[in-house]
């Protein structure tokens, strides 16, 4: 009688017989981004907006996670410094109770593990200052950028070398005039950046409900403008906001690829290589407004992207998708204005409040958020990659598929031992079920 | 026999451990070092796989006479001995050309199941296996497997073509031979589900990670597989990517095969220069007419700390050994596995 076990599969593998057989897009097409629709957890190794400078005043220690790597920063002599939020004793968040003892460390509420902000090296423990651990071990350091009043994290792999790290103009939208005459824009007058002097950036973030590549492609799809078309600001301003902008020329679209510089795409909007559709006869409808409202949108990894001459001239408004976890991501909206005097500043800042924040960053970009969670559960289990029906105007999300495939400087693995790498954890049940949605910071101890 | 009258041998590891061995009259270097715990890299122990090379710093050590072995000439001339044939002569030294803590990666059974069998050239297939539950096998991207034949009682030795991060997947790319047992069991029985035993992984022939310097890569048939695994490895390793030359070879147009999968790569890697080379046939935009290691030139070696792996017949290791030596790479930083089909 044969008594050894019988041989099985792996749980949870694909089986054969539900490997899908038949792709609607084409195949060779599908390969080319096939890292694309690995980077469920986003791409790592890049440079990712974490704070609004005033949300970390001096002193302040906060925790958030981006591509699955959760992250601790402090304030301290104006500086932030960021480390791996993760305790190497018991994987611990030093975030969740702040506990400094100077202002060169950050200490583990729990067993007392202390590690020096700067090289992140463990320095001592607290009960225990004679372990031979103390100096052999520490924490992964993350490079923070601060510019026009956002804190900026270079979110990488452990063993991603400081030699390495490259700027953060490489992470960021082209810039102008610099880039006028390769991408002209008779339109409108050249965009700021957020590196120009005396550039203030204003802005929301907030999280959202989806894989942040439905986001991102959402930023720059040139169909999808019909899902604004009942927006107040619209109406209010009689913009004339077309039905959709399809591509009549094989120069739509031109790669950025600069060896010293952000890689992305930039779309020709507003050219002859767009048509603007402002009618559909077989519906009968039709663009009422008055106002040409012209704008360009091009975007940049890890999924920046830039709408130049919005929502206003002399503004261009950029957005993040910052990913969390597979499900949700950080949605970062931000408007830059070069604002030269306090006066000017001021000006901005009133109109800020007023008008952008309330009618465009919520009126307007709602409908974003909500149009992406519409397409989430299709592509939740990885199948809705390969089960899209895509048309002409979706060249937009192929061509960045195909080009955050190439130049992407790696794919974040699945979260693990970090908030919503395991789904049902009864943690984030008991928070879900006291009202408080997964989200971006973490959730400290109230004593 | 006593340890204290055998031969002080001193094996130096690429990460700078070393350690002292005794080694008797009459025992091999391989024999004596792993009793004494040393960690060596070997497999067939009988002179036919080469794991166990290493180069010999001083003192003399021999290959035991009359016993045949896939050592080259100028590897032995060089100083290369098989440590499974090799007796020390008197107190001698060696370097091993990987980590002390690569060869303490356990040698495991597993068994995996077939999840395909596709013919990407007529000639050549390509097996997908997955490993069942409970069962794993770990390895270096470079490093092979040996399977048992299902229903033969034979034994094969196959370079892994995948990544240790598509575990439990294993892509195994073989040459078909007439007669040959895995290839009379992949051409008339193999089918999906079947289960078959794999022993390793085995092999000193594998990436070296963390290195900077351009890689140049040949790959001469099936000998591309273990090239794929360390190209898709170097193609995920965090930092800037070092410059990447893969020059690829078969015999004709009609044998070719992974031509889509190798632009697919050139597509994901903007730093990687392929060359894809037939022996005779017509030359098109994307082949070369000629063997892979012809394709290489001068200017590709503009760094002396380049690093070379070739992997293919004994005629193009040693073909490209010698083109590599002459271009400047230095014979330290070569790297290559023989593959004799059987």
């Amino acid at each position: 009688m044969n008594t050894s076990p019988p041989v099985r599969r792996q749980p949870g593998s694909p089986r054969l017989n539900t490997v899908s057989a038949e792709r609607t897009n084409d195949a060779s097409t599908q390969s080319q981004y096939q890292p694309y629709k690995e980077a469920a957890w986003g791409f790592i190794n890049h440079w990712y907006p974490a704070l609004f400078s005033e949300e970390i005043p001096e002193g302040h220690v906060e925790g958030i996670q981006i591509c699955g790597v959760q992250i601790v920063l402090r304030r301290v002599h104006g500086k932030v410094l960021a480390l791996k939020d993760q305790c190497v004793h018991r994987g611990v968040r030093l975030s969740a109770k702040p506990l400094c003892f100077n202002d060169k460390t950050i200490t583990c509420w729990y067993h007392g593990f202390t590690y020096d902000l700067a090289s992140g090296a463990l320095t001592t423990i607290v009960g225990n200052p004679d372990d031979p651990l103390i100096g052999t071990t520490g924490l992964t350091t993350y490079p923070v950028e601060e510019i026009a009043g956002m804190v900026f994290v270079f979110v990488r792999e452990d063993q991603y070398p400081d030699a390495d790290v490259p700027p953060l103009a490489h992470d960021l939208p082209v810039r102008f005039p610099t880039s006028s005459e390769r991408f002209p824009h008779p339109l409108w007058p050249a965009a700021p950046s957020l590196l120009d002097p005396a550039a203030v950036g204003l802005g929301i973030h907030r999280t959202g409900e989806s894989n942040w590549r439905i986001a991102c492609e959402n930023g720059f799809d040139n169909a999808h403008i019909l899902v604004h078309q009942d927006n107040t600001i619209v109406q209010a301003l009689n913009w004339v906001l077309p039905l959709g902008i399809r591509p009549v020329s094989d120069d739509c679209i031109t790669l950025i690829e600069d060896e010293d510089g952000p890689k992305g795409l930039m779309q020709w909007l507003f050219s002859d290589r767009w048509e603007a559709i402002l009618e559909n006869k077989e519906l009968d409808v039709k663009v009422e407004g008055l106002n040409g409202r012209f704008y360009r949108t091009s975007c940049v990894l890890p999924g920046v992207l830039m709408v130049e001459n919005w929502p206003e001239e002399h503004i261009v408004q950029y957005e993040w998708y910052v990913p969390i976890t597979d499900d949700t991501y950080e949605y970062w909206e931000v408007l830059v204005k070069v604002c030269p005097t306090p006066a000017a500043r001021e000006k901005f800042s009133y109109r800020f409040e007023r008008v952008y924040k309330p009618l465009c960053l919520h009126g307007f970009n709602d409908c974003d958020l909500y149009a992406r969670e519409a397409m989430q559960e299709f592509y939740a289990d990885g199948t809705g990659w390969d089960n899209e029906q895509l048309v002409a105007t979706d060249v937009s999300a192929i061509t960045w598929r195909k080009v955050a495939s190439r130049y992407n400087r790696g794919i974040a693995k699945p979260g693990k031992g970090v908030e919503g790498a395991t789904k049902t954890s009864s943690i984030r049940l008991r928070r879900v079920a006291q009202g408080r949605k997964p989200g971006y910071f973490v959730e400290k101890i109230k004593d | 026999m006593s340890l204290a009258n055998g031969h002080r041998v001193t094996l130096r590891f690429r990460d700078g451990v070393e350690q002292v061995v005794r080694v008797g009259a009459g025992q091999t270097i391989l024999e004596a070092g792993l009793a004494q715990q040393a960690p060596l890299l070997s497999q067939c122990r009988s002179g036919s796989c080469a794991t166990c090379s290493a180069l010999l710093r001083s003192g003399t050590a021999a290959m035991r006479a009359g016993q045949p072995s896939v050592l080259l000439r100028h590897e032995a001339d060089a100083g290369q001995r098989l440590l499974c044939l090799t007796e020390a002569q008197g107190e001698c030294s060696f370097d091993l050309a990987y980590d002390s803590r690569a060869g303490s990666r356990r040698t495991q059974t597993a068994r995996a199941f077939v999840d395909a069998v596709a013919h990407i050239a007529p000639d050549a297939v390509r097996l997908t296996l997955e490993l069942a539950e409970g069962d794993w096998l770990d390895f270096l991207p470079g490093q092979f497997v040996q399977l048992a034949v299902p229903g033969s009682g034979e034994q094969r030795r196959y370079s892994i073509a995948s990544t240790r991060a598509q575990l439990p997947r294993i892509e195994l790319l073989i040459r078909l031979l007439p007669g040959g047992a895995m290839s009379d069991y992949l051409r008339q029985r193999a089918a999906p589900d079947d289960v078959i035993t794999l022993t390793g992984p085995y092999g000193g022939f594998f990436l070296r990670e963390g290195v900077r310097a351009p890689h140049i890569l040949v790959a001469g048939g099936t000998g591309l597989a273990p090239l794929l695994a360390m190209l898709d490895t170097l193609r995920t390793q965090p930092g800037r990517r070092a410059p990447l030359l893969l020059s690829f070879g078969c015999a004709s147009e009609e044998t070719l095969f992974y031509r889509e999968e190798l632009a697919l790569r050139r597509h994901w890697m903007p730093q990687l220069d392929l060359r894809v080379s037939i022996e005779r046939g017509v030359a098109a935009a994307d082949l070369r007419i000629g063997n892979p290691v012809a394709a290489i030139g001068a200017a590709d070696v503009q760094d002396p700390a380049t690093v070379a792996y070739l992997c293919g017949p004994p005629g193009l290791i040693e073909a490209g050994h010698d083109h590599l030596v002459a271009l400047g790479v230095a014979a330290q930083h070569i790297y290559a596995e023989q593959f004799v089909p059987s």
